[in-house]
Order: structure tokens, then sequence, then C-alpha cells
């Protein structure tokens, strides 16, 4: 150890006690000036005495000769106690302000690089190794330590003064005394409350009252300032944690390469930020330039926010602009970047082309074509987010929306319209569609959408997908096809057709899913359905208006087979059928457990326009001997229904 | 009321007087200076004089110089400026009249 030039072998218990020693008279002078004279005189004076205590045989400097060395020099309250006037201004007005509680600071005396881990673990009173170690390892995490780090480097201010060191050891922040401090707030509200009310009260006479509106406007104030103080804290804690949060998730995205997930209920779908940046953005924008606006556009106001709520929470009142501007300063740059992309995307889907192209389709005997869905792999288990579709639906079964594979994107749905034929033929029409800058660049994004059919006999194909290459940019692509149906041709929809029909025009105006599953002919008026009525497995039933002659059908399916229900006129029967369609017993509905479910309506009666929700409602109505209804219970169903619109009770 | 602050007081206000009395002997380097306080009892711990030195120092009353040393380090020898004699002067007068009162003020009770 060097003091005044001298050096000294000392022991590391005796220099750790000498220099935690010599900083704090340090930290007591701060705000005196010539502070480095008065330490050099101190140091020099400190370097006699030891040297007087050190000879040939002793050459260490021992614990104990730096403990009397202390003891004839004082300690570090002495020094001021008795020379300067130590209650410098700023040091009265911390100790004015901010009552006993504990502070956060960083602790120069204990410090590795800036002293945050160990001013952290004075403040929470733990050994500074398990939070340096902490950090340590959140250095692997994304490297988010180090950020982490600088930031509180940036927001805690160093413990200089006495008065702060022992703030930053002050009174212990735990449970009880975070509960003290909110009680103490609350009962500070209270108090202005009654201080308030009195003042009111003794106000009786409006001459009075005028008199003290000055003072009473002033208590109002006061007492909405600390009430906002407490919610305050509250909206801090939680904008802290959700902040962190999303840093962390920003960080690990762009610096962990790692993968944004969609998750769905099987398989996530992986795209890490530069792919999904290499499939939008146009080839001349780089992935690390939207890493930048990214982190400028997300991560600086993320930073700033928790920068924010650490100081308000922590009641740090040291200032510092820099942070302020420059934080300014990048998010406004990181909006510009954010704009400039935007505009540049926004150019590259400014138009729009279609690509058309006839197939041409082995005509089907007796004029009926099957229509379904290919059945592959990726229906069943790559399957992933899943997007509204007409408002309220939020589809949930495993139909690939989006994927990436080996080296393409996998994306659904393509929309499959049926129309008239204008011939005596069936003719199925593709048009793909994309957007790009140009017509030509949108034409070859078109164009290279690849979508299969296959035809089997009089059995139609189609993918509930179309691929577009990876080496491709997104590119609003998409794929319509128009299957033209001779009149008199009819067809057949496949119940997993469903997924791809979209709008399909007929005659009652039945929507979509309730298309499916059914037989259609072709007509002058338009496509009409065959099989609608009278058929059981149709779910629903048009009944006339009077309720108490509707009928309704209720098909339960389980692994036994199936039970239907009929509603006819008041009269419920139930039909039970084993797997293979064999009628197993038929009777009357169970008295005591009805089932009810909803009124299941077609879309041609026209007056419901309510979509309604794709979940039915089973109500069970358990009926006592004694008494009409005792329970009703209502349960989610295991199999969805189509479209209904009202629910109910036949009892 | 703390008894030892009120000493503490009381003794303050007389540490710069003895610190320019002792300087007045001649140049002195704290240590010296520390030894004479001490003996009278008027300083516990050396820590204090540092502080009180650099005050006097930059008020101007005193003024030091560097002096090799055989057994440390440089050691710096204070001694009074024309303003710190004038000083000590004024001091001295009003203690003297200090004690003449507070002494006929004790007698009295």
């Amino acid at each position: 150890m060097n003091l005044s030039g001298i050096i000294f072998h000392i022991e590391d218990d005796a220099y750790e006690k000498l220099n935690k020693y010599l900083s704090t008279i340090k930290g007591y002078f701060n705000e005196t000036e010539g502070r480095d004279e008065i330490m050099g005189d101190i140091e020099s004076r400190i370097a006699e005495m030891l040297q007087a205590k050190v000879n040939q045989t002793k050459q260490a400097v021992l614990l104990a000769d730096v403990e009397s060395v202390i003891a004839v020099m004082g300690k570090p309250e002495d020094f001021a106690g008795d020379g300067e006037q130590k209650e410098t201004t700023s040091d009265k007005h911390y100790t004015e302000r901010e009552r006993t509680y504990r502070r956060l600071f960083r602790d120069p005396d204990d410090k590795v690089i800036g002293g945050v881990c160990s001013g952290i673990s004075n403040y929470f009173d733990i050994d500074p190794i398990w939070i340096r170690a902490a950090f340590a390892i959140a250095l692997f995490v994304f490297g988010s330590g180090v950020l982490l780090y600088f930031v509180l480097w940036m927001i805690m201010p160093q413990a200089k003064t006495i008065a702060e060191k022992l703030q930053m050891r002050g009174e212990k922040v735990d449970i009880n005394s975070i509960g003290k401090a909110v009680n103490e707030e609350f009962s500070d509200v209270k108090k202005r409350m009654n201080q308030f009310g009195e003042k009111i009260n003794s106000s009786e006479t409006r001459e009075r009252f005028r008199h003290n509106a000055r003072s009473v406007s002033r208590d109002v104030g006061a007492l909405l300032t600390s009430a906002l103080r407490v919610v305050g804290k509250v909206f801090s804690v939680f904008f802290l944690i959700i902040s962190i949060i999303l840093l962390t998730a920003l960080l690990a995205a762009v610096f962990g390469k790692g993968n944004w997930m969609f998750f769905d209920h099987d398989t996530p779908v992986k795209l890490s930020i530069y792919e999904i940046s290499k499939a939008v953005l146009p080839a001349d924008i780089s992935s690390e330039l939207i890493v930048t606006t990214l982190i400028l556009f997300i991560g600086v106001p993320l930073m700033m926010i928790i920068y924010r709520c650490v100081r308000f929470l922590f009641n740090i009142q040291h200032r510092n602009r820099i942070v302020n501007s420059v934080g300014g300063l990048l998010w406004v740059i990181g909006i510009a970047m954010v704009v400039y992309v935007g505009v540049r995307v926004g150019t590259d889907f400014s138009t729009q082309t279609y690509t058309k192209k006839k197939i041409t389709i082995i005509q089907p005997a007796g004029k009926k074509l099957y229509l379904d869905v290919t059945t592959s792999d990726e229906d069943n288990n790559n399957t992933f987010i899943h997007f509204q579709r007409n408002g309220r639906r939020v589809h949930n079964h495993n139909w690939t929306i989006f994927s990436k594979e080996e080296n393409h994107y996998r994306l659904g749905y393509p929309q499959l319209d049926i129309v008239q034929s204008e011939t005596d033929s069936f003719q199925l029409v593709i048009i793909k569609s994309a957007h790009g800058p140009d017509k030509k660049e949108a034409s070859v994004f078109a164009k290279n959408i690849t979508y299969d059919v296959l035809q089997r006999d009089s059995l139609l194909l189609l993918n509930s997908y179309f691929d577009i290459s990876e080496d491709d940019k997104f590119r609003g692509q998409n794929v319509k096809i128009i299957l033209k149906v001779p009149i008199n041709g009819s067809i057949h929809l496949s119940n997993r057709m469903e997924r791809i029909i979209y709008d399909i025009d007929n005659i009652t105006n039945t929507l979509d899913a309730d298309m499916v599953d059914r037989n259609w002919i072709m007509t002058r008026q338009g496509l009409e359905c065959v099989d609608c009525t009278g058929d059981e497995r149709t779910i629903d039933i048009r009944g006339d208006d009077d309720d108490d002659d509707e009928k309704h059908t209720f098909i339960r399916k389980d692994e036994h087979g199936e039970t239907i229900e009929t509603t006819h006129g008041g009269k419920t029967t139930i039909i039970r059928r084993d797997e293979h369609g064999e009628t197993l017993e038929t009777k009357p509905a169970d008295e005591k457990k009805v089932i009810i479910h909803k009124k299941l309506r077609n879309r041609n009666e026209g007056d419901e326009e309510d979509e309604g929700e794709k979940i039915i409602i089973e109500k069970e109505i358990h009926t006592d001997k004694d008494d009409k209804k005792l329970n009703t219970q209502l349960s989610i169903p295991f199999r969805l229904m189509p479209y209904s619109s009202s629910v109910k009770s036949l009892s | 009321m703390n008894i030892e602050n009120t000493k503490a007081q009381m003794k303050k206000g007389v540490l710069e007087f003895c610190i320019l009395s002792v300087l007045s002997e001649g140049d002195h380097y704290p240590s010296e200076i520390i030894e004479k306080m001490k003996n009278a009892k008027l300083i516990v711990v050396e820590g204090t004089l540092y502080p009180l030195l650099m005050r006097l120092k930059n008020d101007g009353l005193l003024s030091y110089r560097w002096e090799e040393s055989t057994s440390g380090p440089p050691r710096k020898y204070y001694k009074l400026t024309p303003i710190g004699e004038q000083f000590l002067k004024e001091l001295e007068l009003t203690w003297n009249e200090l004690v003449e009162s507070v002494n006929q003020t004790i007698k009295k009770q």
C-alpha cells in the first residue's frame, strides 16, 4: 500500500480497515473546500505513525496497528464534529426530506466495477457476492446483465457524503418498513383529510369560508399529492415489472437470435427476428438496421421507463440530464427509422397484381364433383397461430395458417368460390395475387406462389394452404380458387371444406359453415341445397316461427356412437346408435334430464343477422319429483355446432 | 441536554485560538501542535486538527512550507501570517475579557 509516497506492507484485514477509514473520511469532507489537501495531510500523518510501528523485525502493518492509529486520529465523525460545519446545504436538504429510510446508492467503498452490486446488497442486506453472482449469470442470458448493470450504474447515484452513506445503510427496507411507509403515507392522507374536514366545519359562515378558501385549497393540493404518491408507487412497480419483462424479451429476440414463437396448443412455430425481417423487408434494408430500429424505438423508451420507475420508487433525487436528453434523442432517431422502414415497406405493397390460370379438370361421371381438402401432416401436426375470421370466430382446430418449412413458408387459407359455369363443363380457375412496388415485381411474387390441386376421378382435392419460397418476401400473397359448375352439375362439400370456402353464393343464403357436408346442385338461379332437410345428420331443422311447433335435433357423438335427440311439438325423442350407424334404441326423453340446446337456425330465415358464437350452450335441467326446477347447469359441449342464434328452453 | 456536546461546544470555540497561540511561539508541523494540545487535554483525537488547520490556512491566517523529514514523508510546517498575528491579538483581548467576565459571573453566584 502506498501512503504519501511511502510503501507499506500491510495485512489484508488491516488494509481493508484503513482503506475504509480513509474513504469514509474522504466522504465526510466531500463538500469541503480543499478536501484533497486535508486528505493528503491526514494520510501523511497516518503514514508517519505507521512507519513508527514497523521496524526491521516487523515489516508488515497489522490490523492492531491500524486500529491504534485510528484511535489516535479519531473517528470520522470527530473530524467534522469539531472542524467544519458539516451540514452543507445539500446534506440538510436530504435529511429533512428523506426521513430515515434506506436509499439506494452505489457503494464506492466496496466496488468491483461501479459499486452497483454492493449498493444493492446494502439495500437488501444481502452479501454482495450473491448479487455479483446473479449479474455474472445474467451476463450469459443474452448479455442483459451488462445492460442492466449500466442502466443501474446511470440511475444509482454514488454515496458520496457521510449522510448519503448513512442513508445507504439506513433503516432496513423490508416488507415491514414498506408497510410502515405506506401506512405513514396513508395516515398522512388521513390526517390531512381530517384537518381539511375540520377546516370546512370550522368555516361555518360563507364569510369565513371565503377567508379560508386559500388554505383549504392548499390542503386539498397536499392531500392529493400524498394520495398520488401512494398510487404512483404502486403503478411504478407495475410498470417496472412489465418493462423489465419486455426489455428482456426484446434483448432475447435481438441478441439471443432467439425465436419469436407463435404458440398453438401443440407446436410452436419458431421464427427469429432476422427471418421475419428477411421475409418482410425490402432487400436493401438489412436486418441489422431493423434490430437497431427496434432497440431505439422500443428498447430506449423501456429503459427510460425503468429509469424513471426506479428513481421514483427509491426516491433517488440525483438528476442526470444526459440520460434524459440522450434517451430522447435516441428515441427520435428510432421513430425516424421506423417511419423510413414503414414507408419503404408500404411502397413495396403499393401495387397489386393477379395471375389467372385455368386448370383443366376431368369432367366427373354423373356431373357430380366431390370436393375435399388434401390431408397432410401439416394439417394435423404443425399447426400454428389462428387468426380470427369473421370477427368473433376463432378457429382452434388443426389447420395450418402459417408455418415455416424447410425452404418455404406455408400460409393459409386459400379461398374457394363456386360459381355458375358459362359452359357445359366444370372448370377450375386459380387466381394468385400479390403486392409489389410495381406490376412487374408483384407479378413475380404472384407467380412464385405454389398451389396444388389434385383430381382423383370425381374427387377434387384442394390444399388448405399455399407455399411461398423462403427467398420471396411476404407481399400479401393470396390464392383464390374459382370452381365453375355447369347447370345441373352437382357438388358435395366435405366437412373439411369449411376452412377454405369463402362466401359462396347460393339461393338460400346459407352461410359457408352450414354449406359443408351437403350436396349442392347448380340451378339457373344458383346453387341449391339438395339435402338440407330430412337428413338426420343435418344439424338444423327449419322450424316455424311458432316456438311450440319447432323441431330441434341435437346430435352428440362419442366413441360409442351417437345420440340423436329430436324435439318436435314439445316432445323429445332420443335415438342411440352405435358406431356403425345401427340404431340401438329409441325412447322418449327421460323426464329427469332433458337436454336443451341452442335452436339452430338457417340463415335463410333471415331475421337473425347475428351470427352468434360458435359455442353451443348445453343446458341441463334437472327436474325433481316435487319441484320442477332445482338446478340449472351450463356446460360446454364436446362438439361444436354451427351458427346458432338463441337458446330455447323446452320445459 | 447532552453534557458532552456542551463541553465539546465550549472547547470548539477556543481551539482555533489555541492553535494560533501555539503557532505564535514558532513554526510547527501538525504532530507538534497536536502534541501540545494533547498535553493540555484540549483535543483527544488528531483528526479534528486537520480540517481546522485547513480552514485557518484558507482564511489566510496561516501559511506553510514543506520540510523534508528523516523519519517519514515531508512535513508541512505551519506559521502565522501577518493577518494571523493580528487575528490572534484580537482573540487574546477577547479571551481575557471573556475570562474576566466569566469569572466574575461565576463568583457572584
